[in-house]
Order: structure tokens, then C-alpha cells, then sequence
């Protein structure tokens, strides 16, 4: 009888404390919400390396759009690509308790690992360049890689055609060699996969692929190296830009290969690019837009850390084409880094 | 002294054999200065260690300290810049937020910085800070909290540049940083160029290997714990700290140590030693177990050399030991045999000539005896001559046929006598009492035998002499001499005195007759025959004096022996002399 009575009693007193505080507690949310929206968060861009020029877009724009939203951006990765040395850098910012990143990865274990360890102490994380998609990332923004390869490889045909170079000759093969950065990074195998079923009943055929590490100085070297030795091959398609950040004069053994008639496409239009491409070097060109990856990647994590908006998984940021129409304009647009 | 002690300490413990004592003596005379020698070197080495590891820790930290400013050195000099265009170009643009245009010169700014790394191993970053914390590095452009660096910088000596105390940098890496000051032309306020240096480059810095225990480390002019291999620490207090860090041993946690430091003019830094006391006496422990180990072997030969010397000296002294006990029980015909000419040896041909001097002296002997057996033999058959014992018992036949039977028994009774004494037994030496009443008993029978002719007199003045010893048949014989050569022939009333006398320890007999005397030519003959100046081919010439003389040289030497003396038709008188101090 007596332990009933008293547990009428306890009953109350919870009920009592519960109704006080409930007050309290929202008060304590909206002040939380207050706080948030005062305090100047902090995402951390981190670029696949610092040395690679096809960021600065992104980076110039990230900060424009930083300072339109007060958000302290912090641009960070290795000087050279180095997948250890990023995901060390990685480490740091979720040791640093940042608010957001927003990365170029690949989608291996590794990187898998540290984005699944940066969401789970509630960091948001994005990508940008480079998709990470087997990982926990909140959204992506980029190119259509596929189609990116793709467009790449019918702008090679027009201009296979252009040059009255038979492609569907039986018997005869046009070689092919890819340069890429790195197997793995899903971004260029994308690339190479929509580019190769663009070309599948063509007698194009790949003979080499050669990696450079994402190494601009790399990649120069290689390639006047390859074609040192293999001076007969047709096409070389690139699937990013990281030769093309040297004058003409740099490349000898391109230049001459070219000027044999070697046709050269690749993906990345920047200004010294366009400039390869009207000496001759180059012939088709495909470009993804880094300034809108800056720009709207920040603004989509900052809208998501601040106000929960839910991005889309994939943002696309299209592709433009650099041909011999619209050459020109183009070198008229884009202007140059200047940092060799 | 040394004698008495050595004496005391074998009493002690009961030891007696010449080799143990050798063994003793030896191992004590070999092991002391081994002993001390050893102790004195070990002292010795134990002070050079120390001082060794003293000086090799000095000099350690000296060329640490001199490599820690060779690196501050070549930083100061990268961070020492004169006015650069493209740090100027971005300060400026950034300030102005110009980011379309700043980017190339971030960029160039990265590849400067990366360059600069790949240059310097240990350097971490390089990093320009604005004063409200936004900062371009090797690794990007981020923020970072300004005041919170700034709290942790403080000025070296000269005050041109800061350090930092250790801390976990941008990429949560442990660094201590080096700052400067820029003063761009173009902007108004300065910004800070700074270097992360890791902190594995002060660990390579002071990776010299003193022992398992021994250690360096660096603290700045507070006290506070730069470096420390041991990462708990950095940044705390050392314990060690005692305005500064002076030359000193240190118990630590329980540890012995030996704290050697110097300190580094540009960084304000100590950079201190640390070496373990137990490593360096671990180290004296293997020169002290070295030296125990040559002690023990060359003590081990110092026993084996004792072993063979005791031996090689102790088998001769044992050898002459075994064959003296040998010879002690009459075995004289032990010969030591020792070679070499040392005092051992010596010893053994002395001891062989001994036992060959007593073999001779044996033989001299047994010969001596064989030949007073022989005189003895002569003596007793030239006593018991036939004629006086026909005679004697005739004259006892002619009383008993007079029936006087008391005289007959008297004859009887001193022949008895007679023949008795003269055997004694067969004993050699009789007393001299006895030798008187046998020449009593023979006086008593010739007078009998020659009716009363002549008278004797029997005189001895010092009675004690009667009872030592004497040869048997020394004084008869004479005796007889006198009465058939002196007294019968002269025909008138005879008188025979026998007197006994002691002189100078010598016992002297004079048996004196006043017969018919001897010649003088004679008495000189007899005397020289005698004393051995005249030989005499004639066995039977003098017999009886001969006889008795022989037998006393044998027995007493030759001090002992007769003398004659006479005057012809008066006197005769033979003196014996009888030496006691050249008997046998």
C-alpha cells in the first residue's frame, strides 16, 4: 500500500520537473541555432595537390564566395600529389574539428576510410574533382567524367574525319596511347571508359597507358619520353591537362610528332592549353568548369551545414569544348595563370 | 719478525711439511702484489672512465650545441629575407582581397616554400601569418589563432628571433617554431614569417648513443623541456633545473647520473647529457671482472709454478729426510743420490760422506773388538797355564795327604775364586774391586805355592775408584811378571806393592817389586815397544806387558798404557795409566 502511494508520488515530481524544463530546453535550442549562425565556420578545401594550376579556378572562386558568406576557407593539400600526405592533412582538419571539407580523392579504401571518419565526427564532407562515391560523403560536385570522355572522343573522330583519316578502315589500326594521372581515381577512369566505348567500332585501339602520378613535371617527362621511343604512334589522348602547362618549346618531341601529324585530344581547357592547341599541338580539347566546383561546392556545404539543405548527390557542372571554330573566343575568355 | 709471524701462522694451523710451508710462503708472496697491483690499477682505470666520460659528454653536447646553431643558423637565413616581390604582391592582394590576381603568387609562394623544404630536411613549414592570423604555407592558406601563437613565442638572447616551445602544428605535428619579422614596403603593418621545425630533427640532433640509460635533452633558459626523448615530457619543468643546468652529478628516480650541459647563445637553449652512472660502472664491472679473471689465472700459475717449485725443492730435503730415518735404523747402507751443487746437494754429499765415515768406523771397530776378543783370549790362556794348575793342585793333594784340610780348603776355595774372576762371566769390563781380590786370590795362591818368600801389599788410596770399571786381567798379569821376573830370581825376601790412585781424572795402578830389576837398555826397549817406536816380530817377546797395554789403548785410547820403570838389582815398578776421558 505504502509502495504504491510512493510511486503516485515519484510519477508526480517527474511530471512537474518535466514541465519546467521544457521551456528551458527550447530555449537552449534556439540558442545553440543563435550561435551557429553568429559563429564564422570554417570548410577546408583540399585539392589532390597544390602544384596542379587546373585548381586555381576553384580556388580564386572558393575564396570569393568564402567572403560573400563569412566562411573561413582554408585551402589545403600536398605541394606534389601524395595520397598518404592528403589523408594526413585530412586527419588534421577532423583534428582540428573543421565544420566541412570538401575534397578530390579516390575512391580507394584508404580515402574511403578517412571520409567515413570525418562524417562520423560530424564533419561534412563533400567531393569535388575526384569522387569518392563507396564512402559517406555528403554529395558531389564535378564533371560527367563518362561523358566528358565521351565528347572527347567524337571530338577526336571530327577531327579524324577532318584530316581524312579513314577510322573504320579494317586492317589498318590507329594507335592510341592514354596518358592518365593515377588508375583508381574514378574522375579519369570515367573518363577512359566513356572515351573507349565512344571508339569501341573504330579501329582506334589503345596500345599503352601511361600513368604520371598526377605529376605535372611527370607527365612532361613521359611523354616526350614515350614518344622518343614511339614515335609512330597516332593519338595520344589525355585524359587532364598536366602537359599542356608548358610552351611548345619545352615538348620538342610533341611538337615534332605533330607537326608528322600526330592527333592529340584530352580533357582541361586553361590558357596555356589554348595556346598548344593553336600552335598545333593539340587539336580537341574538352574543359570542365573548376570555378563553379569552388564556388557552388562551398555555398552547397555551407547551406547544408547552416540551414540542413539537402544537397543533390551529383552536381554537375557541364563541359565545354575547345575546337578550331571556337579557338579564338577562347583565348579570348580564359586568362593565363602565369605561375611558370 | 717476519720470521716469528710466519712461525706463529704454521703453528696455528698445523703445518708442518717443508712444501706445504713452501706452497704457503709462495702463493702469499705471489698473491699480495698481484693483489694490490690489481687494486691500484683498477682505481686507477676507474678515475680515467669517469673522467673520460666526463670529457666525451662535454664534448658531445659542445658539437650538439654547435650543430643546433649551424641549423637555427641556415633557417634564420631562410627566413631572413630582403623585400620579396611575390611575398610583397600577395600581402598586398590579399589585404585588398584580390583573389583573381593573387593566385598565381600563392602559388609561386607554395612552390618557393616546397622548394625550401625539399632543401632543409627537419623543416616542417614555412609560413607567412598576418597579424589577424590568416597564413599562406607549404601546405595552402588556412587561419590560425594569432594571439595563442603569439603567447607562445619568446625572444632568444640577440631578441631578432622568437622560438616557440614544442606543439602540435597545423598537420598535428609535434614542432617548435622559429619566427621573424617581415616588413613588407607596401603594406603597413608587418607579418610573420615562421618555420615549423620537427621535432625528430633535435632527436637526430642528439642521437648519440652513451648507453641504454643515458640520454640528452634540451630545456630553455626556464627550465622547460624543449626536447626530451621521452615525449611526456616536453614542455613540463625539468627536475634537473637549478638556475641553469651546472656540471653535477644527479640522483634521478633513483638513478645515478652524470649531468653534463652547454648552452646554445642563439636558440637561449641547454642542450644536457645525461649519462648513467650504472653504465659507466657496468662498464668498470667489465674491466673488474677482466681483472679478476687474469688474477685468478695468473694466480692459477703462480699455484702450479708453487706446486713444481715447492716439489723440485722439498723431493731432495724429503729424499735425505727418508734415508737419515733409514739410516737412524741402522741402515747404513742408504747413498743419496742428488745432482746439481746447490746447499741441498752439498748436504747429500755430506751426508754420504758421514755414512761412509760411520761405515769405516764400524769396520775399525768390529776389527778393535775382534782383536781385544783375541787379546782377551791370550790373556785368559796365558792365565790358566797348566804348570800353575799342576802345581796348585799337587800342593792342594800334598795338604789333604797332611791332612790339613783348613789350608787345602783355603787352595781350594782361592783357585775357585781365581778361575771365577778370571772368566767374570764373560764379561769384558769388571770392577775394580773385583780385579783386587782376583790378584789378592792369586797373590795368596804363588805365596802359598812358594811358601813365605815374599810379602804384598795392596793400597788403595782413593777408595771410590773401586767401583768403576776396568778390563778384566789387567792388573794379574803384572802382578805375575813381577813375582816370577823380579822377586823369585833375586832370592831373598820379596815385597809386591799394588797401589791405587786417581790423578787428574786418571785412574793410575803402579805395581811395584823390589826384585831383580831390568836393564836400563831393556826398560828403554820395553817402553819403545810399548808406545809403539819399536816393532817386535817376536810375538811371545813381553807378552803379558804387551798384552795389557793393547788392550788399554784399544779401550781408553792412546793416553791410556803401561810404563816401566827400574833399577837394575833394586826395583821394578809398571805404572798403569788409565785414561777415562778416551774410553769407548
Amino acid at each position: 500500500m505504502f509502495a504504491q502511494k510512493n510511486k503516485i508520488l515519484i510519477i508526480f515530481i517527474l511530471i512537474l520537473i518535466t514541465f519546467f524544463n521544457l521551456p528551458a530546453a527550447a530555449e537552449n535550442i534556439d540558442q545553440q541555432e543563435d550561435q551557429k549562425n553568429e559563429q564564422e565556420i570554417t570548410i577546408a578545401y583540399v585539392p589532390r595537390s597544390l602544384d596542379n594550376p587546373i585548381f586555381l579556378d576553384a580556388y580564386e572562386h572558393a575564396q570569393e564566395k568564402a567572403i560573400d558568406l563569412g566562411i573561413n576557407l582554408e585551402w589545403v593539400a600536398p605541394f606534389a600529389y601524395d595520397a598518404e600526405e592528403q589523408i594526413d592533412i585530412i586527419e588534421s582538419l577532423i583534428a582540428r574539428k573543421v565544420d566541412g571539407m570538401v575534397i578530390s580523392v579516390n575512391n580507394t579504401p584508404e580515402y574511403i576510410n578517412v571520409i567515413n571518419k570525418a562524417v562520423e565526427a560530424g564533419i561534412a564532407v563533400a567531393t569535388f574533382d575526384a569522387d569518392a562515391p563507396d564512402s559517406k560523403r555528403l554529395f558531389h560536385i564535378g564533371i560527367n567524367n563518362y561523358k566528358a570522355g565521351r565528347v572527347t572522343a567524337e571530338g577526336l573522330l571530327d577531327v579524324l574525319k577532318n584530316n581524312n583519316i579513314d577510322y573504320r578502315q579494317q586492317g589498318k589500326y590507329l594507335n592510341t596511347m592514354i596518358m592518365t594521372g593515377v588508375r583508381g581515381a574514378l574522375n579519369l577512369d570515367s573518363r577512359i571508359e566513356g572515351f573507349l566505348d565512344r571508339v569501341e567500332n573504330t579501329n582506334i585501339r589503345v596500345k599503352d597507358i601511361i600513368e604520371n602520378q598526377d605529376s605535372v613535371n611527370l607527365s612532361v617527362e613521359l611523354l616526350e619520353q614515350y614518344l622518343q621511343q614511339n614515335p609512330d604512334i597516332d593519338i595520344i589522348f589525355f585524359v587532364g591537362g598536366w602537359p599542356f602547362y608548358v610552351p611548345a618549346e619545352a615538348l620538342p618531341n610533341f611538337q615534332k610528332w605533330a607537326e608528322d601529324g600526330g592527333i592529340a585530344v584530352g580533357i582541361d581547357i586553361f590558357y596555356d592549353a589554348l595556346l598548344l592547341q593553336k600552335r598545333g599541338l593539340l587539336q580537341y580539347l574538352v574543359g570542365q568548369d573548376m570555378a563553379t566546383m569552388g564556388s557552388k561546392g562551398l555555398s552547397t556545404l555551407y547551406n547544408y551545414i547552416m540551414y540542413d539543405a539537402l544537397p543533390q548527390e551529383y552536381i554537375e557542372t557541364g563541359v565545354e569544348v575547345a575546337n578550331e571554330q571556337n579557338l579564338e573566343r577562347l583565348l579570348q575568355t580564359h586568362r593565363p595563370w602565369r605561375v611558370k | 719478525m717476519f720470521n716469528k709471524f710466519f712461525k706463529k701462522l704454521f703453528n696455528r694451523i698445523e703445518i708442518h711439511t717443508i712444501r706445504t710451508k713452501l706452497i704457503i710462503s709462495f702463493l702469499i708472496i705471489g698473491l699480495l702484489p698481484i693483489l694490490l697491483s690489481g687494486l691500484l690499477s683498477f682505481n686507477i682505470y676507474r678515475g680515467a672512465i669517469n673522467d673520460r666520460i666526463s670529457d666525451y659528454s662535454q664534448e658531445m653536447v659542445n658539437r650538439m650545441e654547435r650543430d643546433l646553431e649551424d641549423y637555427v643558423s641556415e633557417i634564420e637565413t631562410f627566413l631572413s629575407r630582403e623585400q620579396d616581390f611575390y611575398i610583397n604582391q600577395f600581402i598586398k592582394l590579399t589585404q585588398a582581397n584580390d583573389f583573381r590576381n593573387n593566385r598565381k603568387y600563392a602559388f609561386r609562394i607554395w612552390e618557393d616554400f616546397n622548394n625550401l623544404k625539399q632543401m632543409k630536411p627537419g623543416l616542417e613549414d614555412i609560413a607567412i601569418t598576418f597579424q589577424d592570423g590568416r597564413r599562406i604555407s607549404s601546405y595552402g592558406t588556412f587561419s590560425i589563432d594569432i594571439n595563442e601563437f603569439k603567447n607562445r613565442m619568446y625572444s632568444n638572447l640577440s631578441g631578432d628571433i622568437f622560438f616557440t616551445p614544442p606543439y602540435s602544428n597545423y598537420l598535428q605535428k609535434e614542432v617548435i617554431t622559429i619566427v621573424s619579422s617581415y616588413y613588407p614596403e607596401i603594406a603597413e603593418e608587418n607579418v610573420l614569417i615562421s618555420a615549423d621545425i620537427d621535432l625528430d630533427v633535435l632527436a637526430n640532433l642528439t642521437d648519440f648513443n652513451l648507453g641504454e640509460k643515458s640520454y640528452f635533452l634540451i630545456a630553455d633558459q626556464n627550465g622547460d623541456i624543449v626536447y626530451h626523448p621521452d615525449q611526456e615530457k616536453i614542455g613540463k619543468r625539468s627536475l634537473l633545473y637549478s638556475d641553469g643546468f651546472p656540471n653535477r652529478k644527479v640522483n634521478l628516480n633513483g638513478e645515478q647520473y652524470i649531468l653534463t650541459s652547454t648552452f646554445s647563445k642563439s636558440t637561449g637553449w641547454y642542450i644536457i647529457s645525461m649519462a648513467s652512472a650504472d653504465e659507466v660502472e657496468a662498464e668498470l664491472n667489465y674491466i673488474t671482472d677482466i681483472t679478476v679473471y687474469l688474477t685468478l689465472v695468473v694466480l692459477l700459475i703462480i699455484i702450479l709454478l708453487t706446486v713444481y717449485l715447492s716439489y723440485s725443492l722439498s723431493k731432495p730435503i724429503q729424499k735425505l729426510q727418508e734415508l737419515t730415518h733409514r739410516a737412524s735404523e741402522n741402515d747404513l747402507s742408504v747413498k743419496i743420490d742428488i745432482s746439481g751443487n746447490d746447499e741441498i746437494a752439498e748436504l747429500g754429499q755430506s751426508f754420504n760422506k758421514m755414512i761412509r765415515r760411520i761405515n769405516k768406523l764400524m769396520e775399525q771397530n768390529v776389527r778393535e773388538q775382534k782383536l781385544l776378543r783375541k787379546l782377551e783370549m791370550e790373556s785368559l790362556d796365558n792365565q790358566i797355564k797348566p804348570h800353575f794348575i799342576y802345581n796348585t793342585l799337587d800342593l792342594i793333594i800334598g795338604l789333604l795327604e797332611n791332612k790339613d784340610f783348613d789350608r787345602a780348603t783355603h787352595m781350594v776355595e782361592a783357585l775357585g775364586k781365581f778361575f771365577r774372576l778370571s772368566l767374570s762371566h764373560g764379561k769384558e769390563m769388571v770392577l775394580i774391586r773385583n780385579e783386587i781380590k782376583h790378584v789378592k786370590n792369586y797373590l795368596f795362591i804363588q805365596q802359598f805355592r812358594h811358601g813365605e818368600e815374599y810379602e804384598y801389599i795392596i793400597d788403595i788410596e782413593d777408595f771410590e775408584i773401586m767401583e768403576k770399571h776396568i778390563p778384566k786381567l789387567i792388573l794379574q798379569p803384572i802382578v805375575e811378571n813381577a813375582i816370577y821376573h823380579g822377586l823369585l830370581p833375586a832370592e831373598k825376601n820379596g815385597l809386591v806393592i799394588v797401589k791405587g790412585y786417581r790423578k787428574n781424572k786418571n785412574i793410575y795402578f803402579k805395581i811395584a817389586d823390589n826384585g831383580v830389576g831390568i836393564p836400563t837398555a831393556k826398560v828403554r826397549e820395553i817402553n819403545k815397544i810399548l808406545t809403539g817406536e819399536l816393532k817386535t816380530d817376536d810375538q811371545k817377546k813381553y807378552f803379558g806387558l804387551r798384552n795389557v797395554d793393547q788392550r788399554l789403548k784399544l779401550m781408553y785410547g792412546g793416553s791410556s798404557g803401561l810404563t816401566v820403570e827400574s833399577i837394575e838389582g833394586e826395583k821394578t815398578t809398571v805404572i798403569i795409566r788409565i785414561d777415562q776421558r778416551g774410553g769407548k
